[in-house]
């Protein structure tokens, strides 16, 4: 006995490549896509949590009078108010130069911000899972200091996460398109295929091979190529986001004024969700398309 | 085991290419099958082996009636076919070896228990130092041996072959024969399609001729 190992029922296609780099392709822009949705994920769950405990009362300068004891004194009757609310477990009024920081992207630094009639901050940190009632709280610190305004950020939130939850459902629509697209170039390359394999497949048929039998070797044929090319694409995605990552941790801003670019381990771990799908797509498509014109031999 | 009742062939609107074809072949018998080119032999081996249905007619094989037999049966009657084609029909992609093992993969053979049984066979027929031999390095009457190997390593119940001794010189056609009567002896029903009236006239076999779509019974079988 010289041998046992078997043949492949299906040559290996010398024009496999093409499809093989659209899929790789297509695993790049969806594992793009998924990281991005897993980002802006993150950075809304950051943002609600961010603002969510906080609240923040502005002292608005008199319009007449004199501003500096006046806004001191306001200052000071709305510190006494929110510390002798329950759930609050802090209330800090910001400093001259912290409220300065905080304008400074806008009006740049100098002598015209500190000329500015700026209102006082009061950062306040609620107790979690804490319920405050907000109107009376506003209708206390109304009556303490005429000129304060309570913001409890709800308006922000609000908007931020109607914007995450739009990046999140954009980037699993986008994944979507990429899967349908995927999803087309195999159907139509396993057509090709079958095309191609067309003695192949003709002579397993009258030879009495089962359906299954003929659609496994394509099946699986689609299914390696797919799982090599999307892992590949896959990886250089992660690799993208790992030099964002790189970049951030050497101090280098790869977007200003987004959140950070970079995929914690968990995260990219979801990334080799991207060439199983791209697998089980080809795999799928391959086996319809070949068992759909099997019954049309007969 | 298969009989043809006034079975009709056409392709397409075409003309028709068998007419009300009536026949039997019983089982272990051995027949060859005559007639011109064009006469309607390869239309008449393609609807034997399922690999067109009739126009009209009725054609049973196994004892299954095949208009009305269930489309997932035919796989099953199918590997009870072998079939030698006149252009042979090897998987170039494949070894010698791997090619005559097809049936038995087909049937769900493990490769350890088939390996000897194939390389026996391919050393018959002449070809044990090519096993490992891509068809497109054979010669024409190699390949054809690798063919006739795989039609018949399954011990088919009915083996089927078009022109089989075509590409071969004498010895190796005589040795072939051989084989189809020595597979004949164990139970399989032969019809093979030829023009080789010596081959024919050598037999004892039963000789059916077609002539132009319609099929003459010239010989019944010698005892």
């Amino acid at each position: 006995m010289t041998r046992v190992k078997r043949g492949r029922i299906l040559p290996r296609e010398a024009g496999a490549a093409p499809l093989e780099v659209v899929i790789g392709v297509m695993a790049f822009l969806a594992a793009l896509a998924l990281g991005g949705s897993l980002l802006a994920d993150r950075a809304a769950q950051g943002w609600r949590a961010g603002l969510s405990g906080k609240l923040t009362v502005q002292v608005l300068p008199p319009e007449q009078g004199f501003p500096e004891p006046a806004l001191t004194n306001e200052t000071d009757a709305a510190l006494r108010v929110l510390r002798a609310t329950g759930g609050i477990v802090r209330a800090e009024a910001l400093s001259q130069g912290e409220t300065e920081t905080l304008v400074e992207p806008w009006l740049g630094a100098g002598a015209v911000v500190a000329d500015l009639p700026l209102p006082r901050l009061i950062d306040v940190t609620l107790l979690p899972g804490s319920r405050i009632d907000l109107a009376a709280l506003r209708r206390m610190l109304h009556r303490a200091a005429p000129d304060s305004l309570l913001d409890d950020h709800s308006r922000w939130i609000v908007r931020l996460k109607t914007l995450a939850d739009a990046l999140v459902w954009s980037a699993y629509g986008i994944l979507g398109l990429i899967a349908l697209a995927t999803a087309s170039a195999v159907a139509f390359a396993t057509r090709a295929g079958l095309q191609a394999h067309q003695e192949i497949v003709a002579l397993l048929h009258q030879m009495g091979a089962q359906s299954g039998f003929v659609a496994r070797a394509f099946e699986r044929h689609y299914l390696v190529s797919a799982l090599g090319a999307g892992a590949v694409g896959s990886a250089f995605a992660a690799a993208l986001f790992v030099a964002a990552g790189g970049l951030e941790f050497a101090g280098i801003e790869p977007v200003a004024f987004l959140p950070p670019l970079t995929l914690h381990p968990a995260e990219l771990a979801w990334l080799i969700a991207v060439p199983l799908g791209a697998g089980a797509i080809a795999w799928a498509t391959a086996r319809l398309s070949v068992l759909a014109a099997l019954r049309r031999i007969y | 085991m298969l009989r043809f009742e006034n079975v009709g062939m056409r392709y397409g609107s075409g003309p028709e290419v068998l007419r009300e074809v009536t026949f039997t072949l019983d089982p272990g018998s051995f027949t060859f099958l005559t007639g011109a080119s064009g006469a309607g032999k390869t239309t008449l081996l393609r609807l034997m082996i399922m690999a067109n249905p009739p126009t009209s007619g009725l054609i049973t094989l196994f004892g299954h009636a095949l208009a009305t037999a269930s489309r997932s049966a035919f796989p099953a009657l199918r590997r009870r076919i072998g079939v030698v084609f006149q252009d042979f029909r090897l998987l170039d992609h494949l070894s010698a070896f791997d090619n005559v093992a097809l049936p038995l993969r087909l049937a769900g053979r493990r490769p350890a228990a088939y390996a000897h049984d194939v390389e026996e066979l391919l050393g018959w027929v002449g070809l044990g130092d090519r096993l490992h031999s891509r068809p497109h390095t054979l010669s024409g009457g190699e390949q054809q041996r690798v063919a006739i190997a795989r039609a018949v390593v399954g011990r088919p119940d009915l083996l089927v072959a078009d022109e089989p001794t075509g590409n071969v010189d004498a010895e190796i056609g005589q040795r072939l024969i051989r084989l189809f009567g020595e597979l004949n002896r164990l139970g399989t029903t032969v019809l093979i399609a030829t023009h080789d009236r010596s081959l024919i006239e050598r037999g004892r076999a039963r000789e059916m001729r077609l002539v132009d779509g319609r099929l003459v019974e010239l010989r019944a079988a010698k005892p």
